[in-house]
């Protein structure tokens, strides 16, 4: 079966990939911090932090064209709030700031999900004692990402293969009723997941 | 009064009615009891009452476990209190195994029952390499669920079980979705797994190669049971609940 998500791990040999996952994390987490903590138009200690992001990247031997690409399709969130942000009186500088430092974090966490498999990250959490209901959330949240993808693709193949109509309309209707029967599909499928859980002995 | 050991029955349903919230009906007076080690197919056509019966066996049904039970596992009755220790004993088999499959890599799926358990943390590690030997899957344990074919799912999901210490198996439609390999496969794992199976299935000719004996299921009764080469020899039962006679019996004719 085709998969139409793509894990976020890259397989590769490097001394990013290597280093251990907790190391990663906490690093990842500080760089965050340390953008964020940036005064609004200190250029150099940004560009500064910017350079250090690249060094990473380049030394962890994915291709940037793969990050750039992971960048820019999370980065149309950060963008409609830095966009806000262009109302305002003398927004420009506040519009910069955003972008510059919303980028920097993504590219940080594109990074390390690029360079570290999705459990180990999920591992290391439960290290650091963040509450085990988060990360049981997380790890589901993950697991089922790619079952709904798959479904939603399988759904949208059906309705094309019946959609006779170029109407936009019909299209949009078939789409929200392909929605809804996600939505239902969904619940349903949650209740035998819990059911699984509970029958190997999970208890709330 | 206690039963000699050898004397208990894997399982007794005793009289199991079941309706669901919505007014359906979906099991009537259902009896039957299945020897330890035995491996029993459960028949019918769809909607018959297969899955409902197999979430009675470790007390997913009735949402409000009853207090005069209708089934036992091993002598002890299906009521609250005893849940946790049932549901280690029955390992429930989903039709889907991405229902089952929700961890984010096979180790940590087939460690979920045996940490529940309260198996210790540095065991393990040797403990799900076992289960995974046990249906061939050794070296799986970082894979990604997503990842597997839909038979190497299924195998993964009974690893879960197997790692548990069910002593029965109850399996829904194990052979659905695989095709002619896996289904091979999973015949020859379910063959060779010295536990007690109870398998719900319209795959009459798994039943024929697993099951020694078939009780057959229709509109939330039992309308048949024995061994399963004379029960599904009977064409006119099988026609009348929506079976039919497997081709591998036709072609065993002595004449």
């Amino acid at each position: 079966m085709h998969h139409a998500l793509r894990d976020p791990y890259h397989p590769a040999s490097s001394p990013i990939h290597r280093a251990a996952p907790p190391v990663k994390l906490v690093l990842a987490v500080a760089f965050v911090l340390a953008v964020v903590a940036l005064p609004r138009g200190t250029w150099p200690a940004h560009t500064f932090l910017g350079l250090a992001l690249l060094v990473g990247a380049l030394a962890s031997r994915v291709p940037l064209s793969l990050l750039g690409k992971r960048l820019l399709a999370v980065e149309p969130f950060a963008l409609g709030v830095a966009l806000l942000a262009l109302l305002q009186p003398g927004g420009l500088h506040v519009f910069l700031a955003i972008l510059a430092k919303s980028t920097l974090s993504l590219g940080a966490v594109v990074l390390l999900g690029a360079t570290t498999p999705f459990f180990q990250v999920l591992r290391a959490l439960s290290r650091f004692r963040v509450p085990s209901l988060l990360v049981t959330t997380l790890a589901l949240l993950y697991r089922y990402l790619f079952v709904l993808v798959e479904e939603m693709g399988r759904m949208q193949r059906a309705r094309r293969s019946r959609t006779f109509s170029r109407s936009r309309w019909v299209t949009w209707r078939a789409s929200a009723a392909v929605i809804g029967h996600l939505f239902l599909r969904t619940t349903t499928r949650a209740e035998r997941i819990y059911a699984a859980m509970c029958a190997r002995g999970w208890r709330t | 009064m206690r039963a000699r050991v050898e004397d208990v029955n894997a399982l007794e349903v005793w009289h199991l009615s079941y309706r669901y919230a919505d007014g359906t009906q979906a099991l009537r007076d259902v009896s039957f009891s299945i020897a330890e080690g035995e491996r029993v197919g459960i028949l019918g056509p769809n909607g018959a009452g297969k899955s409902t019966l197999l979430w009675h066996l470790n007390g997913l049904l009735p949402e409000h476990p009853p207090k005069t039970p209708a089934v036992w596992v091993f002598g002890v009755p299906v009521v609250e209190p005893h849940l946790p220790a049932i549901r280690a004993q029955v390992g429930l088999l989903f039709e889907d195994p991405d229902d089952q499959l929700f961890c984010p890599t096979v180790e940590e799926d087939v460690a979920f029952g045996p940490r529940q358990l309260g198996k210790p943390e540095a065991a393990l590690a040797a403990w799900v390499r076992e289960a995974l030997g046990r249906v061939g899957l050794v070296g799986f344990e970082n894979r990604h669920p997503s990842r597997l074919s839909q038979g190497e799912k299924r195998r993964v999901c009974l690893a879960g079980l197997l790692a548990c210490d069910a002593r029965i198996l109850a399996l829904d439609e194990p052979s659905s979705g695989l095709d002619p390999r896996g289904r091979r496969e999973l015949v020859a794992l379910l063959q060779g797994l010295p536990v007690t199976q109870v398998i719900a299935t319209h795959d009459l000719e798994l039943a024929v190669a697993v099951c020694p004996r078939v009780i057959v299921l229709d509109g939330g009764m039992v309308v048949a049971q024995g061994p399963t080469a004379q029960v599904l020899d009977d064409e006119d039962l099988m026609l009348a609940h929506g079976l039919e006679r497997p081709h591998i019996l036709r072609h065993r004719h002595p004449h």
